[in-house]
């Protein structure tokens, strides 16, 4: 399975040139130049109207005449058109109730988990059945404030996995996984020979060869986890991988 | 691997068990490996002795402080060790607020069994004075995080807090309870270094020092507690039944081990002079 | 029965020297050594050390509320848990939460409230779990301040942090940041904190005997302080990912 579909809006952020390595805290003040700035995501115009001023911990970044805070923590919030890794956690007779790694669970109706019969020249729908337990691909259709998010499994790559592990990671650092165009993930493929899946809320589905690849992966991803703030870690994780497949007595 | 709930993934399930019976874990360790062991001790300046231990990112941090009482009527010459542990809140989502529940209950129960008995805690130097007074030793154990294997990670940090520990010796006098000057340390209180076990088992592989996924998944655990030439304790727990030739295994595997881990980790550098 | 060496209450606060018994000027902090991301299951963690003060603080959320009736449908709940262990003090305690850690627990909870954006999380909770492993005065002062430490850990957006500490007078004289002993055997006790959106203070309690002259250059003195203790926080966050930058940049990958 390939992880094509992207949201490109995220993936530039960590590498852009607009963002700067200032790493900025929450009541910091990120400028006093009102005139010529604007408060963008993660920021907030004070009171007095006089200085734009950070509400996470995170980057500063500067794109057009927008001031952004690039956020280095923070938990997932649930937006239609996501993908998200889902963990079966209750079930009763007209839905599934999923774990999204999100203030909600998530609703999964069995109308949105049906796929054409597999039996040549039939047109028969049929609902896939879930247990408690199974890790399932999914989109976000709707999430409101007043209502549960809600799940479907129709789609391409969407679906019940069978095999391999899920990992979870900080949200935010989820687009330095995949890179700039997927440059990030693309060389982890490579480099480990394993499939990976990565989703917007935060978890990551891997299978690889073996043990040891995936021991490799895990600890790849754990680095980019916490080195996502710095520059040429594309590079950095290469060589990473390269120097543990020879410690480790890997090809 | 994937944030901590109630429910685990059935693919988690599947991975550990099938790499298990490869005899691989997915931190790299042996089947018989303990994960990396780091001790703190004398770190809490209001208690008489203390000690941190981290087992693998399992944290535990236990305090010893003392009181003077009245012994139980039945062992008028020997003091109290009672021990007592909290499973914080904040050491993982899946502990909740409130008084000890059946997890906190178990592992202040097993630790006690393990450390206890075998005459490790000196109770008889414990005593001022017969049928009077006697020393009143708390041993509370507090969980800052849980990554699997609270009881073995409790354990050693209860023994070193004991082993750190300096008490202030008391003498009556005139019916008053008066202080020496000096003070009991862990000589006084420890005499033996019993270490707990524990052993996890998922279908028919049995392994060491379960993480906080093999625990979730486990069927049965047995914790066993041994000093140089001795078990002093053995507890069953989970649903997972052990055949006989098992346990054998287990009880001869963990003297070994025993022996091994405890010469590595040489507890008793951590008592306190003056 | 009474324990065998009871707790010291000195006569003089004060050494010949003009200095406090453990050695401060009037107005210095004692030493401050604070730390992020310790506890690895929380969302967000802190751990503090103030004088012997060992404070670890943890946040979870949001997450769902327990027990149910207390989630409010149109904005989010801020719960904190102030807890002391049983080997925190001189004296053993007892390990339930009593009356005096629950009343600090509102009272944090009051103040930390106002820099949170509780609207945005409708029908759930963030839980601060605080956790004193060793006190020696100023505990919901150094709680407080490490308990914001968490939260901006944590990634909750947060219009500033909050910094605490507390003023008081001992032996006649107006001193900044008391200690265990301070506390006990001082006149007057002066706990507050600030919050640095407003530069406001969400939380104060006066206990003791001041002027009103003393009570006023108390606050003022305070202000100061708590600039000194908002830089520690700032710099304990940014420390987090500055020593990475530093180590990657110096050529080790």
């Amino acid at each position: 399975m390939e992880n094509d579909e992207i949201e490109s809006e995220e993936l530039d952020e960590f590498e852009s040139d607009e963002t700067n390595r200032e790493i900025v805290v929450p009541g910091e003040v990120l400028t006093e130049d009102v005139e010529n700035y604007n408060p963008g995501r993660g920021t907030l115009l004070n009171k007095d109207k006089n200085k734009i001023i950070a509400l996470n911990i995170g980057l500063k970044q500067i794109k057009k005449n927008y001031i952004n805070v690039i956020p280095l923590r923070g938990f997932y919030t649930a937006r239609p058109g996501d993908k998200v890794i889902a963990l079966v956690v209750d079930k009763n007779p007209v839905k599934y109730k999923c774990d999204i790694n999100a203030k909600d669970i998530a609703i999964l109706k069995p109308k949105n988990t049906v796929r054409r019969g597999k039996i040549r020249g039939s047109r028969s729908m049929e609902a896939e059945e879930f247990d408690i337990g199974d890790i399932l691909v999914a989109k976000i259709i709707s999430a409101d404030r007043l209502n549960m998010p809600e799940l479907t499994l129709v789609g391409k790559y969407l679906g019940k996995k069978e095999n391999g592990i899920v990992i979870s990671i900080d949200p935010p650092k989820i687009p330095r996984v995949i890179g700039r165009n997927g440059s990030m993930i693309k060389l982890l493929k490579n480099l480990t020979k394993c499939n990976i899946f990565v989703t917007q809320n935060g978890r990551i589905w891997i299978k690889g060869e073996s043990i040891e690849y995936e021991r490799l992966l895990i600890d790849a991803i754990e680095k980019i986890e916490r080195e996502a703030h710095t520059v040429g870690l594309t590079d950095r994780m290469s060589q990473y991988i390269e120097n543990e497949k020879q410690k480790r007595g890997m090809k | 691997m994937m944030n901590i709930k109630r429910v685990i993934s059935t693919i988690e399930k599947d991975y550990i068990s099938e790499n298990l019976k490869k005899g691989k874990r997915i931190d790299g360790r042996d089947i018989w490996e303990y994960r990396k062991i780091d001790i703190s001790h004398d770190i809490i300046k209001s208690a008489e002795g203390s000690a941190e231990v981290k087992l693998g990112e399992t944290d535990i941090i236990t305090g010893i402080k003392y009181d003077v009482g009245e012994p139980f009527p039945d062992l008028p010459d020997e003091g109290v060790c009672t021990i007592m542990a909290e499973l914080l809140p904040l050491a993982s989502p899946l502990f909740e607020r409130g008084p000890p529940d059946e997890q906190s209950i178990e592992l202040a129960r097993v630790v006690d069994r393990g450390i206890r008995h075998a005459d490790c805690i000196q109770t008889k130097k414990l005593c001022i004075k017969e049928n009077e007074a006697v020393y009143i030793i708390f041993v509370d154990m507090f969980v800052m995080n849980y990554a699997g294997n609270l009881i073995d990670a409790g354990g050693i940090s209860a023994l070193t807090a004991l082993i750190s520990s300096r008490i202030p010796e008391g003498v009556m006098k005139d019916g008053n309870l008066e202080w020496t000057g000096n003070y009991l340390n862990g000589k006084d209180l420890v005499k033996e270094l019993p270490l707990i076990m524990t052993f996890g088992k998922i279908g028919d592989i049995i392994f060491l020092d379960p993480n906080l996924a093999e625990e979730l998944v486990c069927e049965g655990r047995i914790s066993i507690s041994v000093t140089k030439d001795k078990i002093v304790s053995i507890q069953k727990s989970g649903v997972a039944t052990f055949s006989i030739e098992e346990i054998q295994g287990l009880i001869k595997r963990s003297m070994e081990l025993g022996r091994e881990i405890r010469d590595k980790l040489d507890l008793w550098q951590y008592k306190v002079d003056k | 029965m009474p324990l065998i060496i009871n707790d010291v209450y000195p006569e003089k606060l004060f050494r010949e020297d003009g200095k406090r018994l453990d050695g401060r000027e009037k107005n210095e902090l004692r030493p401050i050594k604070m730390e992020v991301g310790v506890i690895s299951n929380a969302d967000g963690s802190a751990y503090l050390e103030w004088g012997n003060n060992k404070i670890y603080a943890a946040v979870y959320g949001p997450r769902e509320v327990h027990p149910h009736h207390l989630a409010k449908p149109d904005k989010g709940i801020l719960r904190v848990f102030y807890r002391m262990a049983t080997f925190s003090v001189f004296e053993r305690k007892r390990p339930a939460p009593g009356r005096r850690e629950k009343e600090i627990s509102m009272i944090i909870t009051d103040c930390l409230e106002p820099v949170l954006f509780l609207e945005l999380y409708p029908g759930t909770a963030f839980e601060v779990f605080i956790e004193v492993m060793d006190a020696d005065g100023g505990t919901r002062c150094a709680s407080t301040t490490v308990a914001a430490l968490a939260l901006a850990d944590a990634g909750v957006p947060m219009r500033s942090l909050v910094s605490s500490l507390a003023v008081g007078k001992i032996d006649g004289q107006l001193v900044t940041d008391l200690s265990g002993i301070e506390d006990k055997a001082g006149e007057a006790d002066l706990p507050c904190a600030i919050t640095w959106f407003n530069e406001e203070l969400s939380l104060l309690q006066f206990d003791g005997d001041m002027s009103i002259d003393e009570l006023n250059e108390s606050l003022l003195n305070a202000r100061k302080a708590l600039d000194e203790i908002h830089q520690l926080q700032l710099i304990a966050l940014k420390r987090k990912y500055t020593s990475i930058l530093e180590e990657v940049e110096g050529g080790e990958s």
